[in-house]
């Protein structure tokens, strides 16, 4: 110790020039694209979705309405042809009203339960007696 | 068939044999099975449109079946004479449609092909198009266009 205190002091010093730089600053390499890009290019996919199912909801709304109307215009048909029917088969049970209660006094056949005007259709299906198990014809 | 309470019914025992009245005129029934029916409905509807609405107003007057009989075989006769029509001059591509209708569950979404030529012929024949009510107008109809799914 005695014999180094006359030597010059010893200190560590910068390099000749100085130190480089310190990168202290995040430098993150730019990996893909912006969130604005990112919200757009999802606001596409989604906006073309939308439009994917507008068409498709589209379609089934016009196949619905396709299918409704072939059927209200075959609806008259149909009705008329049952309504030639029931009427038939209301006239057949008049005639077998008749028939039946030819011998009670006072018996209005066909007359209505109701005492409205209005169209009631019979609630009871009317057998032809004749077809009905156990009629014996005398 | 057995009706629900009438298990001692057979089938048979509901029919009721008995003829019309003899004063009810006489009109051939419409005897079509429901895919030729539902094939020819928009022609039936554009041409029979009078008839048929004649007979819904009589329908709406009263539900008496025995009301509207006379405009009821009116709908009949020309529904008949429109099945006639389209069997004498489309016969082929009309039986193409109904068949694949009967075959594809009666969707007319799924028989556009044999619907293609079946409207082209009967436009060719009659001048007769399908046209269904109430359809955007700014865009083709649903059998002009193309389906999304096929």
């Amino acid at each position: 110790m005695s014999n180094t205190a006359a030597a010059p002091p010893s200190q560590d010093m910068p390099p000749k020039g100085g130190f480089s730089s310190i990168r202290y600053e995040r430098r993150l390499p730019k990996r893909g694209p912006s969130g604005l890009a990112m919200f757009g290019i999802l606001g596409g996919v989604m906006g073309y979705g939308w439009y994917r199912l507008y068409l498709g909801l589209d379609e089934r709304r016009e196949l619905e309405r396709e299918k409704i109307w072939s059927r209200i215009h075959l609806t008259p048909l149909l009705i008329a042809e049952a309504d030639r029917d029931e009427y038939r088969r209301k006239c057949a049970a008049l005639e077998r009203e008749r028939v039946i209660m030819k011998d009670v006094p006072g018996w209005e056949a066909g007359k209505s339960v109701y005492n409205g005007t209005r169209y009631v259709p019979d609630v009871i299906a009317n057998v032809p007696i004749h077809q009905q198990p156990g009629f014996k014809q005398d | 068939m057995v009706n629900p309470g009438y298990r001692h019914f057979k089938g048979e025992d509901w029919v009721d044999p008995t003829p019309p009245p003899a004063s009810l005129p006489h009109v051939d029934e419409i005897g079509s099975t429901s895919a030729p029916l539902k094939s020819a409905s928009f022609h039936i509807g554009s041409v029979c449109k009078e008839y048929n609405e004649d007979f819904m107003l009589c329908k709406n007057e009263s539900r008496d079946p025995s009301h509207c009989l006379q405009e009821g075989r009116k709908v009949t006769r020309c529904a008949i004479s429109v099945l006639d029509k389209i069997e004498k001059e489309c016969l082929e591509e009309f039986r193409a449609h109904w068949q694949c209708l009967d075959a594809k569950n009666q969707e007319l979404g799924k028989c556009r092909g044999p619907e293609k030529t079946y409207n082209a012929c009967v436009f060719k024949a009659f001048g007769w198009t399908k046209n269904i009510p109430g359809a955007p107008t700014n865009k083709p109809q649903i059998h002009e266009r193309t389906p999304l799914t096929q």
